[in-house]
């Protein structure tokens, strides 16, 4: 056993195998930076009831006299931010992600004059995944974050405002420990997902952990025809999300104190 | 369907666009578009080119850039690295070398994925495919492609204790055969009437007949000597059976695919030409074993 | 001159009339009762008061100022409702004390917050938060629950958890206090503790309204009485004689069918 880990081909695999896992990892971290405050913009959005045609069609209607039939319901309730979020919602959860990283690298270089407005060379696939990650995991995050926030009794955002707190103070001092407490269970589940989804970054050859296992299969510093290190990726996977889990079972653990 | 297709592709750009627009403002800087003097002259010549291709010098644009990216898979011995090495070797990796030498700028080698080579040139994510491609009608319908540098013709592998099964066969008729996708080998082996299995890489055939999960693999002869046999991962395997000749056909050429229009093209073969002519490819070719493949004319 | 003065407040919700012309007004140090069956319209006024509902007509005036006119949109601005919410405290039927803090914290959290917005706030923060704790502090101890202070609001029993909110209203010197059935959500042996804590305040002459569903206490406790029903007021005088010897026949089935039940 000892032997097999310091025979130079296994020696070669692993530093290959652990180059492609800080991939991998650069890619996680990234995305969980990005995607958790733009969900939180995306599910505030979702939520957003600025209707800008009910006033005047309230006020037409008043003027009239006539009750509101369906085109005039159809108006009051038309929320045009709400509804290009809850939209975006629908277009990025309800297509494959390895299509938004396809579109996402390839076809602006392809319409556009100049050719691809991403960096040349790994960095622009980096870039380029990291975009399609952070979009698709907002839009993910962002439903969880509205059930969070919307399953906050509205008593506690009534009790903020009749102590004189501002929208942002109720925001950062009242809800928000509260919706925290309320979305790290389904949150542990997205965030574990994204660890393995990571994997589809290799559609455009971004080289992470995976891809770096395939090429012993086909062929790589002399070493090919190699099935282990592929399925020894999962040693990686396995070892990580353990780490996840755990720190996420304490933060849980540390918001035992209180019932929501 | 194809409105849907269309409608959601279009979506997903404008996502995209809107992503990448607040990003990467500052790397437009570097796109070539109007403040090169080279192209302010082009006029004359845009109307030459072709649909597609830009009107614009693709050699202005890549001496632009500074660095001249090499569309490649991991793929011996054109493109490949050595055991503890990063650096990428091999007779393709070593001529585009001093092809972008001869043009001034670097070189940086991307893997890329075979099935988007065509997306990956138009893209200007990379500059040209050099990795031992076959010249094929789809090939030049999607690229613009070189002279011809090297021959190659598609060969049968199969486990070298059956091969008094499969040698001298003319149909594959029934057969299972691991092929890349998208390859020469692809076409030559349905033509055969195979039953094929494709596979993302040339090499994961090998695997797939190794494994007993096909009954044969189609691919380059010159991977095929280069893989199998004594010495090898696949010892146990053998090849003949030139599907070329099977079919009548000639012996497939390796080129080099450009940008569609691009006039990387013409310097490619002017460089080319002039490096048979020194000896240079010649030598590079003999120490990767290719000095039987390589075109010296 | 009356601390209070409503006047001919009406509210809809879509289609559906909620509050009609209601008018009445309070002196400094009384205590207005309000009572009602469920759908009368007593929660919505005290929403109304506290900006958490925008009346469609009417005028509020507090200590003579016009706080709200309905054709006035000047006194609407989003940004003056904030400072105006503050002549007004609110305790909840439901308590609704944040669950994330302490009752002490509960208790200071609004103070403190406005405390920082001062512009001498940072040379003198330290004495200015332990005045607001100390504060906090003595509110709760006269709620009788100083040896709560540490405890969240998830290890409080009902009566206890409306005692923190009570201190916590009380925190920002409201001018008027208002309960929305501040017992209703309270198991019948708990609510006398708050009923208690209630009287106390009324003792010491502070201006309170109290909806509520308890009527010897409204009678006992309150210096007037409005009886309301379908959004309108009913009747409305001294709270003794409203009860014993209402005017109106709606007051009188009310009063009756409240007995039957109790």
């Amino acid at each position: 056993m000892i032997e097999f880990f310091q025979s130079p081909v296994t020696q070669t695999i692993l530093t290959a195998l652990n180059q492609g896992f800080i991939v991998t990892l650069e890619l996680f971290f990234v995305t969980l930076i990005g995607a958790i405050p733009l969900g939180l913009v995306i599910a505030f959005g979702s939520m957003n009831r600025l209707a800008p045609l009910a006033r005047p069609t309230r006020w037409l209607l008043r003027r009239r006299g006539r009750e509101p039939r369906w085109f005039a319901r159809a108006l009051i309730v038309f929320r045009p931010i709400q509804l290009i979020c809850r939209l975006l919602v629908w277009i990025v959860r309800g297509t494959p992600l390895i299509l938004q990283i396809i579109a996402i690298y390839y076809v602006p270089g392809l319409v556009m004059d100049g050719g691809t407005p991403w960096p040349r060379g790994e960095m622009g696939r980096m870039t380029a995944v990291c975009v399609a990650f952070i979009i698709n995991y907002a839009f993910y995050f962002s439903e969880i974050f509205r059930g969070g926030i919307q399953g906050v009794p509205k008593g506690q955002q009534e009790a903020g405002l009749v102590l004189g707190m501002t929208k942002g103070q109720i925001f950062f001092k009242v809800t928000l420990l509260q919706m925290v407490k309320r979305i790290v269970p389904p949150m542990s589940n997205e965030i574990i997902t994204l660890v393995k989804d990571t994997s589809l970054s290799r559609a455009i050859a971004l080289q992470e952990v995976i891809w770096a296992a395939e090429s012993f299969m086909k062929g790589n510093q002399g070493i090919s025809g190699l099935w282990w290190p592929l399925m020894f990726t999962a040693v990686y996977y396995l070892a990580f999300s353990a780490i996840v889990t755990m720190v996420l079972g304490r933060l849980e653990k540390k918001l035992d104190y209180f019932q929501v | 369907m194809k409105k849907i297709l269309a409608l959601i592709l279009a979506l997903c750009l404008s996502l995209s666009l809107a992503a990448c627009g607040g990003n990467n403002a500052p790397q437009d800087q570097n796109s070539p578009a109007g403040d090169d003097p080279a192209t302010t002259t082009a006029p004359a010549q845009s109307a030459a080119v072709e649909e597609g291709g830009d009107t614009e010098s693709d050699v202005a644009y890549v001496q632009a850039q500074g660095t001249l990216y090499v569309g490649i898979t991991n793929f011996a011995p054109m493109d490949y690295k050595e055991a503890g090495s990063d650096e990428w070797i091999g007779f393709d990796a070593d001529m585009a070398k001093a092809f972008a030498e001869s043009l001034g700028v670097n070189v940086e080698f991307q893997e890329i994925t075979w099935d988007y080579k065509v997306q990956e040139l138009d893209s200007k994510t990379i500059d040209c495919v050099w990795n031992g491609m076959t010249i094929n009608d789809e090939v030049t319908a999607a690229m613009a492609v070189s002279d011809p540098y090297c021959t190659n013709y598609q060969v049968l592998v199969y486990p070298a204790d059956k091969a008094a099964e499969f040698e001298g066969l003319t149909s594959l008729e029934g057969l299972y055969v691991a092929v890349e996708s998208g390859s020469a080998g692809e076409d030559a082996a349905e033509a055969l009437g195979a039953t094929t299995v494709p596979v993302q890489a040339q090499s994961n055939t090998l695997m797939e007949v190794q494994s007993g999960n096909s009954d044969a693999a189609v691919i380059d002869v010159l991977m095929a000597a280069e893989m199998t046999g004594e010495g090898t991962s696949y010892a146990d395997l053998a090849y003949s059976l030139n599907l070329n000749e099977a079919q009548g056909l000639e012996s497939e050429n390796y080129g080099v695919g450009f940008r569609k229009g691009s006039d990387l093209v013409d310097a490619f073969n002017e460089f080319w030409a002039q490096a048979v002519a020194d000896g240079t490819v010649l030598e590079i070719a003999t120490t990767y074993g290719l000095q039987d493949a390589v075109i010296l004319e | 001159m009356p601390i209070l003065d409503v006047r001919n407040i009406e509210k809809h919700f879509g289609e559906t009339r909620v509050l009609e012309d209601i008018s009445f007004s309070l002196e400094q140090g009384q205590a207005l009762a309000i009572i009602g069956s469920s759908g009368s319209g007593k929660t919505t006024l005290l929403r109304c008061l506290n900006f958490l509902e925008r009346p469609d007509q009417g005028v509020i005036r507090v200590k003579d100022h016009v706080i709200f006119d309905a054709r006035d949109p000047a006194t609407q601005q989003e940004s003056e409702v904030r400072r105006k919410r503050l002549h007004f405290g609110l305790v909840f039927q439901s308590f609704n004390l944040f669950p994330q803090y302490t009752a002490l914290r509960n208790v200071t959290l609004a103070k403190e917050l406005l405390a920082r917005e001062q512009p001498e706030f940072k040379t003198r923060k330290k004495e200015v938060l332990a005045e607001i704790e100390r504060e906090g502090l003595q509110l709760l101890e006269r709620m009788g629950l100083a040896d709560r202070a540490g405890h969240y609001p998830n290890q409080l029993s009902g009566g206890q958890q409306q005692r923190v909110a009570i201190a916590r209203a009380l925190a920002l010197h409201p001018d008027i206090l208002c309960f929305d059935e501040p017992t209703s959500a309270l198991d019948p042996e708990l609510t006398g503790e708050v009923l208690k804590v209630i009287r106390t305040l009324a003792e010491q002459k502070t201006t309170m309204i109290i909806v509520t569903h308890e009527m010897a206490f409204a009678r006992d406790v309150a210096d007037q009485l409005i009886f309301m029903d379908s959004g309108v007021i009913v009747e409305q005088g001294d709270p003794q004689q409203v009860i014993n010897h209402p005017r109106e026949e709606r007051t009188r089935q009310f009063l009756a069918r409240y007995r039957q039940e109790a």
